[in-house]
């Protein structure tokens, strides 16, 4: 096992380091404010190549990869956790689209997915739970040359910002009752519906997008019929739970530098607190965590770059990266006193956006059952 | 005063940079120093100008106690070019042979400095902020690196002269007194060809006001200042020195500054190379935002305030007072 | 247009609080922090980009520093530069300016051809500004330090704007000269993911001594002028000198030290 980083990859962090560190903040302020996602920042973010760093170089990305992908999520999101949110839903899309396209709708769509001319989205959640799945209402019936899409997709993020959408509706019953659909945001009947008002990640727009008669070519099929369920696991556990899994790395190293730095600063007893044992108790705690995430974390990245499967490893990224987020983010707030309570100090924003994150691309729950799957088929 | 044609007997020069006429303050800094150095080695000190018209520079300093003053005027050098001057200094420094040669680290300095140390191979330190000259007449320059978080002591024990450009401002302005020493004239041989660059025109430029994240200048100020009427004079101040502004939390809770003017632990952080504190008292909220290994100045009442512990200067006083004294003695100095 | 852009690496600032000291033997313990390129170096590769996308031409990264550090000088490669020679030889190692710009210049004549040669002004660690100079001492050619303007005019020659104390000089010169560059000049662009994958297809040759004609004996540590006589870490704590007499004298004691300083 190598656990060194290529040349490749440094370079890489660095860059994009940079270029979050200078681009992002400015922003932050408006998007804590109004919840909008900064559109401005979507054509820079492309000329650095994160929204297309899945895409193969033929189709306009640069195809660096997934491992390569965590890195970038992870840089944006020690910045602003709202940013890798956003881009890894948008990664979904072009993922998707990748792996399950033909020739013409990869040529068709990559591209301007990849350059920065448009956000992407897959659309699995109806109203009647995201969790299960296969319980959707969401229908596409097969009319002619056309699907017609009826239904409403909720808490989709980038649904007010992208113009490409893949969305899961159910074709037929039974076993592979689900299809997978790319649809336009202009095509007739596709409307945005309500925009919701986060408590965390608020920079990442949320949303609901909404199917009234919604008419799809029949050349927008991705994939087969009944091929839906597939495209959305598959989807959800290569792409999505990494992706949810590199903004708790963002959320993590965010949380540990805002805790070093005040603790440094912050002087009780005649000395700086992080002299105290208690305080250093709780930087080891979020420390450790840090580590134990990235690794969870960069492991499932280069796993799907060799092709393997990932099942259970990813449900368990996520889940430990967005719940030790979570958890590093309170004990943040705790090491700052009273000041951690107070909006001018960012630990607060951290907690609320690390909240946010545990239901996202898969709740908690659902990645235990993975995870006890997992342990149950263990054999001594 | 009496012209000599002969070669100089000094052996501790300093190069006074001459500007419209006149000395620049970073060249005459170097001649009490330099003075103080060679007095217990028994050393003669000279001073070297080289310009065009610039020999009625002589007598003035000589005045300043200097044992000669090394002449070079010719009309190519007019202009400063790095090669002319290299080329008028290294045919001095080769037949006077002095042990050390100071100039001041400015535009000037730290070019003519670098280029005339190579020209002689030898040693030349940069930006000391002290100088030592050891018995055995060796010099030490004391000059900071890694921003100034580290400070070295350098020599140059094989190779002479010993070169050193001193950061302006370091030491201090020697005081004029009765010229006794002697001018050397020293002939330079110079053609057009020397000078390999040719100035179009001289561009000088107003203090220009920057945002507080890259100010280089800051004037920040606390509850002490009172009034949003008195907060003018942070404003003045910082104005007059091309600064940005700064406050302190209670300042801006009193909504004489805004939010995205405040520095400390929840503000900004900023890294000035002068920063002036005005009626706060220095505790470390506001402080740490203060990175800086810059100038800090603190105006306050009250002598036993906090800020004082942080400062390099402390004005005890009104800063209702000092503030509009700084302000106009400020304006004074730029015109100069 | 040849171009040579020179490049250092130095110690990344964010990490110089682990910055030690061993007082015994006098030398700075630099263990775990990382390189980056001198922040000025990547404005004066920002210029020389520049001028080859105007003038079309060749930029050519050069560096002194040990072969480990060859992923710094792939960030020169990234962010444009065509290609990159390092020097690496444990003889260069302790140079001083003098030493280091002499390597440098038999490195630009053995690269040959150049135009220009740019510098950026100063490093963060050293920062005695005098390599620029001296390179062009050794290569018998003019300079120009504290630039924050390059145009080229009509025929070859250049139009720069040379920093002076509160202003600056514009200067016509013909090449081939070195020039050294301040922050003001341009804002480095950013590195891309595409130029990251290109950068790796460019090469970097590395020189030791025995590639260059060095006939001064001024390079390594024990033929350098100029020798580290101690080394400490300053105090940090600072020592106010109170002033407490009239306003206007305070005033004008610190105007004029202000003034002398350059603040006004």
């Amino acid at each position: 096992m190598d656990f060194k980083f290529s040349d490749r990859e440094e370079l890489l962090r660095k860059t994009i380091r940079e270029w979050a560190e200078k681009e992002i903040p400015p922003k932050m302020e408006a998007m804590e404010e109004t919840g909008e996602f900064p559109v401005d920042l979507i054509k820079p973010m492309a000329q650095m190549g994160i929204n297309g760093v899945i895409t193969p170089r033929e189709y306009g990305g640069t195809g660096m990869g997934h491992l390569a992908r965590v890195i970038v999520l992870e840089e944006l999101g020690r910045v602003c956790p709202a940013m890798p949110m956003a881009m890894q839903v948008h990664h979904m899309c072009t993922y998707g689209l990748n792996t399950f396209g033909n020739d013409e709708q990869k040529k068709k769509y990559l591209p301007p997915l990849a350059n920065g001319e448009t956000l992407g989205v897959v659309a699995v959640t109806d109203p009647s739970g995201g969790s299960d799945v296969a319980g959707m209402q969401t229908s596409a019936k097969r009319e002619g040359d056309k699907y017609i899409i009826n239904g409403r997709k909720c808490f989709i993020t980038n649904s007010h910002v992208s113009d490409t959408w893949i969305v899961i509706a159910k074709t037929g019953e039974g076993k592979n009752a689900l299809s997978a659909f790319i649809v336009e945001k202009d095509f007739p009947g596709a409307k945005l519906g309500r925009k919701e008002n986060k408590v965390g990640l608020r920079g990442a727009n949320t949303g609901e997008l909404v199917l009234q008669d919604c008419e799809v070519p029949a050349e927008n099929l991705l994939g087969t019929e009944g091929d839906g369920m597939t495209v959305a696991i598959r989807n959800i556990v290569e792409c999505g739970r990494p992706g949810m899994a590199s903004v708790g790395l963002g959320i993590l190293n965010a949380t540990l530098e805002e805790a070093v730095k005040f603790s440094n600063e912050r002087i009780a007893y005649g000395k700086p607190i992080s002299k105290l044992q208690q305080i250093q108790v709780y930087l080891a705690e979020i420390y450790a965590d840090l580590e134990l995430a990235r690794l969870a974390t960069y492991r499932v990245g280069w796993m799907v770059d060799q092709g393997m499967p990932v099942y259970n490893e990813s449900a368990l990224a996520k889940s430990f990266s967005c719940e030790a987020a979570a958890k590093a983010a309170r004990r943040a707030i705790e090491i700052h006193g009273s000041y951690g309570i107070m909006k001018e100090y960012a630990v607060q924003r951290l907690l609320r956006d690390a909240i946010v994150t545990i239901p996202a691309g898969g709740t908690a729950e659902v990645a235990k059952i993975v995870l006890s799957r997992a342990a149950l088929s263990v054999v001594g | 005063m009496v012209t000599r044609m002969s070669l100089s007997e000094s052996k501790l020069w300093v190069f006074m940079e001459s500007r419209k006429g006149g000395f620049a303050e970073a060249g005459l800094e170097l001649v009490a120093k330099a003075m103080d150095l060679a007095r217990p080695q028994g050393w003669k000190v000279a001073a070297v100008i080289a310009g065009n018209g610039v020999r009625n520079l002589a007598e003035e300093a000589l005045s300043y106690g200097v044992d000669e003053a090394l002449v070079a005027d010719h009309p190519l050098l007019e202009d400063y070019c790095s090669q002319s001057f290299t080329k008028v200094l290294a045919a001095a420094v080769k037949e006077g042979k002095p042990e050390v040669l100071l100039l001041g680290a400015t535009a000037m300095g730290m070019d003519l400095g670098a280029r005339l140390a190579a020209r002689l191979r030898t040693g030349l330190s940069a930006h000391c902020v002290d100088l030592e000259l050891t018995d055995k007449g060796e010099l030490l320059a004391v000059v900071p690196g890694w921003g100034g978080n580290v400070m070295a002591k350098i020599s140059c024990p094989r190779t002479r002269p010993q070169m050193a450009t001193v950061k302006p401002g370091v030491f201090d302005l020697p005081l004029p007194g009765e010229p006794k020493g002697s001018v050397i004239e020293l002939h330079p041989e110079l053609d057009e060809a020397d000078v390999t660059y040719r100035t179009v025109e001289v561009v000088q430029e107003d203090v220009k006001q920057s945002g507080l994240d890259t100010a280089e200048v800051v004037v920040a100020g606390g509850w002490g200042v009172g009034s949003a009427e008195n907060w003018n004079l942070i404003r003045d101040l910082a104005s007059s020195l091309g600064g940005a502004v700064g406050a302190t939390r209670p300042a801006v809770d009193e909504g004489w500054a805004e939010e995205r003017q405040m520095i400390g632990t929840s503000g900004r952080t900023v890294r000035p190379k002068l920063y002036i504190g005005v009626a706060l008292s220095g505790h470390m909220h506001h402080l740490v935002g203060l990175k800086s290994r810059g100038l800090m100045i603190g105006i306050n009442k009250d002598r036993n305030a906090p800020l004082f512990d942080h400062c390099d200067l402390g004005l005890v006083g009104d800063y209702r007072e000092i503030i509009p004294a700084l302000i106009k003695a400020v304006t004074v100095y730029s015109s100069r | 247009m040849r171009i040579i852009v020179c490049i250092k690496p130095v110690p990344d600032p964010k990490h110089w609080n682990k910055l030690g000291l061993d007082s015994q033997t006098k030398t700075l313990i630099r263990k775990g922090i990382p390189s980056i390129i001198n922040p000025l170096d990547k404005n004066a590769l920002e210029a020389a980009l520049v001028l080859k996308e105007r003038h079309s031409g060749e930029v050519i990264a050069l560096s002194m520093a040990p072969p480990d550090l060859s992923p710094v000088i792939r960030e020169a490669l990234a962010m444009g530069a065509d290609r990159a020679v390092l020097l690496s030889d444990r003889a260069f190692a302790g140079s001083d300016t003098l030493g280091t710009a002499h390597v440098l210049a038999e490195a630009a004549k053995a690269i040959g051809g150049f135009d220009l040669i740019l510098c950026g002004n100063e490093t963060i660690d050293g920062g005695t500004a005098q390599v620029s100079p001296q390179i062009a001492e050794f290569l018998g050619i003019p300079n120009l330090m504290h630039v924050s303007r390059i145009e080229r005019e009509q025929g070859k020659s250049f139009r720069i704007h040379s920093g002076i104390e509160r202003g600056y000089r514009v200067v016509d010169i013909a090449p081939p000269v070195v020039l050294s560059v301040v922050k003001e000049i341009n804002t480095p662009r950013y590195v891309t993911m595409m130029n990251i994958l290109d950068a790796e297809e460019k090469e970097i040759k590395i020189w030791s001594s025995a590639d260059l004609c060095l006939t001064e004996p001024c390079v390594g540590l024990a033929q350098s002028p100029t020798q580290m006589f101690d080394i400490f870490l300053p105090k940090q704590e600072r020592k106010a000198e109170i002033l407490d007499q009239d306003a206007e004298t305070q005033a004008n004691e610190v105007a004029e030290r202000l003034h002398r300083l350059g603040f006004c």
